[in-house]
């Protein structure tokens, strides 16, 4: 116990390490908790909106009348679980609200044990009881009223009546492939965010043992055992770890709340089903996660393990084997064709970056000293490398934070643009109306082209989709492929983005020259523009020439584009839908005509305008949790760097105290401060920036293709760049501003030479 | 002795510890000429630290005037903060050296470095730097850095350091305070040597009588200490 004491007596001495000590551990458990808590959350949410989208049905009626209040009725009455949803679409400035009625509701509160789609209860914002949203739709006031009745339970079950026929039912674009992509990448995020704050609570840590050293030699020389003191520093840690650790997963907690509660409102609009935040991960796992990392970065040293002396070895090594690892990693990284390799490389490049790094600009200043014959310049010099090698540990943390944040910012931009182009190609059309199971859709297409307010305006097309067989050929394996077939060809298709393309394309394929195929068939086939496909279609063969290659944005599947009128009689479509924009043309006249062509009362028309806004505000929430999270990593690490070099310089203060000793005035030493400080910053920012590129490159090219079999653009943002040298360069002011209130204090002297031996050279 | 290089009066500095006033000098007078030498007697928490602070502006006095190097400090006046430190700073720069008892060398730099740095600093040429450390008999170590040498060896260099801008005062704080008896007096020897020299002034803070002794002046502070 007095041995407790005297080692704790210590802290009594300088409070400010135990603070720093102490608060990073806080710090740190609250960000990587933070972030494994918005992962899970976030695949939690994105799941459950899967699972809802892909689960979610309504009642339809066989004759394709809409349904009625009668109907529910009948249905109740028959035993089948229907909710009314009656969904009222008011002017843009009050939105939409979806009427419901909790007693129907209640029984999809208590679904089969095998059916879990329905099992959240219903109480987001734009959910009203169904009676005020019928007088809303009966205010007059433009809004539109459309009835819907879910189903519930699994299809099949139990068979509805004759007159009735069940029908998804699915309001938002199918975001799974991007979403596991963010999803991946957040993981990712993770990892390297855990990384980050093992090296910064190893370094406040090292820092403080360094300071202790001669606590510990006296303690020896009063007969203390060895094995005893480092029995008191590992329950010393311990106790510490299980003080900070617990109210730093609170506060990550709290964090993860805060962001992710736009983020669950958000997909809660997407989906129309209310996804919370809060849920997810208990308290165990970050908990244990962080004690374990507590003290594993803490006691690594007082371990005894077999590949001690290997590691050892190695590191005697020194700069050969750091070099050895980057290259290895570097190479890896380009031949891996796992997902698991590829971790291993980005590891591998990540600690041979971050052991060369601190030895590199400490390097560079040794030999810029040399160089020179000023000796002021030789002892900014001198002073660099020192600060490099002591504050080894926070600065490689800073440097991973600043290249996440480089790589992060890059491919969150990247995501952003794609998705953009996506939804610019998928919704180009102002509104998609599905044609009815059974009705002409030719007839339709004749009406539109002839008799509609949109007749001549090059404002509609419609889509046929189905599948197509790529026979074997010239060594290919035969394969089937998505089949989008397109006609007339509108104005709106003249808005995509084309990869590659012959002159005109579009023009070649009104007349049904070729046809266009998207990204992931030309990579898989090594089909280029001009090349022959030949495709089965109906049984039937057919070679065209590839007029376009057309981006896919994330979706895996082959698709081919072909002209309508070249689908053989014979050829059975999985659904077709029209896509037209009408612009100033009467929407009303274009939906009532088509419904007097099909000779039904309900369209199913989907506004696409609602649907790109509502996307865009889930992913642009989830671009903002991506970068709170990272910017707030990078925060982490320049506290950490500003509480290292503050605990640092308590023990150098008095050398810049000379400085002044030796008639530099007050402002002279100061700036001595900021140069060197915002010097060694922004030589890791320096540093930080091919380590970055070199992030996105992995996660774009080699981690995304391996998870999911395609790849985003990869594009690097110069201006990202500037915002990390402007926010470095503050980080060595404010690091130059905190040590400089030290210099306002007494300087004391440093007891013994001896202190002042360790990364002095 | 020369003209009058140093004269105080009425120097006087208090420190608060907590709420308590503690006095530390009271009324101090001393005058010093050109090349002429001072030793501060005292025992330990005497103010012989505080009044070298205080001589050469590290520390603002309460109360005094001191006038060196031809330049004029009134510690009862206003303080005209920026310009006195600009003066005093002028005054370390080129004209006032000051030796402490340890740590007077940056630790990542040579000893030579570290010589080449203060006559820099001075405005004095930094080629000279190699032969104050010949002067000194540590011309061999110059390369080496301040760990890689003895206690004596450091002090030598500090002296180097302070002589090789051609002060016109030394003030030296206990400068062989950590030195054995040999080596101390080694370094003093060569303090007094290199004083008589070059003619510059010193003022020396010690415990050791016998070093005191060496001295033309001495102030006891145990004899002007506040009560």
């Amino acid at each position: 116990m007095k041995l407790f004491a005297a080692l704790l007596s210590h802290y009594r001495r300088h409070p400010l390490q135990l603070l720093a000590l102490a608060a990073m551990m806080v710090v740190a458990s609250a960000l990587w908790t933070g972030v494994s808590h918005l992962t899970s959350q976030a695949r939690a949410s994105l799941g459950q909106s899967e699972r809802a989208v892909a689960e979610r049905a309504q009642v339809e009626r066989v004759d394709g009348m809409p349904v009625t209040v009668a109907d529910f009725v009948a249905l109740r009455r028959a035993g089948h679980c229907v909710m009314p949803w009656l969904e009222v679409e008011r002017p843009a400035s009050t939105g939409r609200v979806v009427g419901i009625d909790p007693l129907a509701a209640a029984c999809f509160g208590q679904p089969a044990e095998s059916y879990r789609g329905w099992d959240q209860p219903l109480n987001g914002e734009s959910f009203l009881d169904i009676r005020e949203a019928k007088n809303l739709a009966a205010a007059g006031d433009g809004a539109r009223a459309t009835l819907s009745l879910l189903l519930s339970g699994p299809p099949g079950q139990p068979a509805l009546p004759e007159a009735y026929r069940r029908a998804p039912f699915s309001l938002g674009p199918d975001t799974g492939e991007l979403g596991e992509s963010f999803l991946l990448n957040l993981d990712a995020l993770g990892v390297l965010v855990l990384l980050i704050t093992a090296l910064l609570l190893r370094s406040v840590h090292q820092l403080g043992l360094a300071q202790r050293r001669d606590s510990f030699a006296l303690l020896h020389r009063f007969g203390v055992p060895e094995p005893a003191v480092r029995r008191a520093l590992v329950i010393e840690i311990v106790l510490l770890a299980a003080v900070c650790v617990v109210p730093g997963v609170a506060l990550g907690r709290l964090l993860a709340g805060g962001l992710g509660s736009g983020f669950g409102q958000a997909l809660e609009s997407l989906f129309d089903v209310p996804l919370f935040a809060g849920q997810g991960s208990s308290w165990l796992t970050p908990v244990l996660t962080m004690m374990a990392v507590v003290l594993a970065v803490c006691l690594a040293d007082q371990l005894h393990f077999s590949g001690r002396q290997v590691i050892r070895r190695l590191a005697g090594q020194g700069y050969r084997v750091t070099l050895l690892t980057l290259v290895a990693g570097l190479a890896l990284a380009f031949v891996s064709s796992s997902l698991a390799l590829t971790f291993v490389a980005i590891a591998l490049v990540f600690a041979g970056a971050g052991v060369l790094a601190p030895g590199l600009i400490s390097e560079l200043a040794r030999r810029c000293g040399r160089a020179s014959a000023a000796p002021l310049t030789r002892w900014q010099c001198a002073e660099i490398g020192v600060l490099a090698r002591r504050l080894a540990l926070p600065l490689v943390a800073l440097q991973f934070a600043l290249a996440m944040v480089l790589a992060v910012q890059a491919l969150v931009t990247v995501f952003e643009a794609t998705f953009d182009d996506w939804l610019s190609q998928r919704l180009a059309a102002d509104y998609f109306i599905e044609v009815p199971a059974g009705a002409d859709s030719l007839a339709a297409a004749d009406w539109l082209e002839t008799q509609s307010p949109l007749a001549g305006s090059g404002r509609w097309h419609r889509v046929v989709r189905g599948r197509a067989i790529l026979p074997a050929v010239d060594g290919w394996p035969g394969q089937t492929v998505d089949l989008f077939a397109l006609g007339p060809v509108s104005n709106m298709l003249g808005t995509w983005r084309l990869q590659a393309a012959i002159d005109a394309p579009w023009e070649a394929f009104s007349r049904g020259q070729g046809i266009m195929v998207n990204e992931q068939l030309a990579r898989r086939r090594q089909l280029s523009v001009g090349d022959s496909l030949t495709l089965a279609l109906a049984g039937e063969r057919w070679t065209a020439p590839v007029l376009a290659v057309y981006p896919d944005y994330g979706r895996p599947a082959g698709e081919v584009l072909i002209h309508a009128a070249q689908l053989p009689a014979g050829f059975r479509p999985d659904g077709e839908s029209f896509a037209i924009s009408p612009d100033t043309a009467d929407l009303d006249a274009v939906t009532s005509g088509l419904k007097r062509v099909w000779q039904t009362e309900t369209l199913s028309l989907r506004d696409n305008g609602r649907i790109r806004a509502l996307a865009d505000s889930v992913f642009e929430q989830t671009f903002l949790l991506t970068r709170s999270m990272t910017v707030l990593t990078l925060i982490l690490a320049a506290m950490a760097l500003l509480i290292m070099g503050w605990v640092f310089f308590t023990t150098r203060v008095w050398y810049y105290r000379l400085l002044a000793v030796w008639g530099m005035g007050p402002r002279e030493v100061a700036g001595q401060l900021v140069r060197l400080s915002v010097t060694l910053t922004m030589s890791i920012a320096v540093l930080a920036l091919p380590l970055g590129i070199w992030l996105t490159w992995a996660l774009v090219h080699r981690v995304n293709p391996q998870a999911f079999g395609w790849s985003l653009p990869m594009a690097v943002y110069p201006e990202f760049w500037f915002e990390l040298a402007g926010l470095s360069l503050i980080i060595g002011l404010s690091i130059a501003a905190l040590m400089r209130r030290q210099l306002r204090q007494p300087a004391a002297m440093p007891v013994s030479a001896s202190g002042l031996s360790g990364g002095e050279r | 002795m020369q003209d009058e290089l140093l004269r105080v009066r009425g120097l006087a500095k208090h420190f608060d510890s907590g709420t308590e006033r503690v006095p530390v000098l009271s009324d101090i007078d001393l005058t010093l000429g050109g090349g002429g030498s001072l030793a501060l007697m005292g025992r330990s928490g005497s103010g012989k630290s505080t009044l070298l602070n205080l001589l050469c502006g590290l520390e603002q006095p309460d109360a005094g005037v001191i006038s060196v190097c031809g330049e004029l400090f009134n510690g009862r006046q206003p303080r005209n903060g920026r310009g006195d430190s600009r003066r005093w700073a002028d005054l370390r720069c080129r004209h006032i050296g000051v030796v402490f008892q340890e740590a007077n060398l940056m630790p990542a730099m040579s000893l030579l470095d570290n010589v080449r740095l203060r006559a820099g600093l001075a405005g004095q040429d930094p080629d000279d730097c190699s032969a104050w450390l010949e002067r000194l008999e540590i011309g061999e170590l110059a390369g080496r850095y301040p760990d890689q040498v003895s206690g004596g060896q450091r002090q030598r260099a500090a002296l180097a350091m302070v002589f090789a801008m051609q002060p016109a005062l030394v003030l030296a704080d206990e400068p062989t305070g950590s030195l054995d008896r040999h080596t101390a007096d080694d370094v003093a020897d060569e303090l007094f040597r290199l004083q008589a020299k070059t003619g510059c002034a010193l003022i020396l803070a010690t415990h050791d009588a016998e070093l005191a002794a060496r001295c033309e002046q001495r102030l006891d502070l145990a004899h002007t200490a506040p009560a």
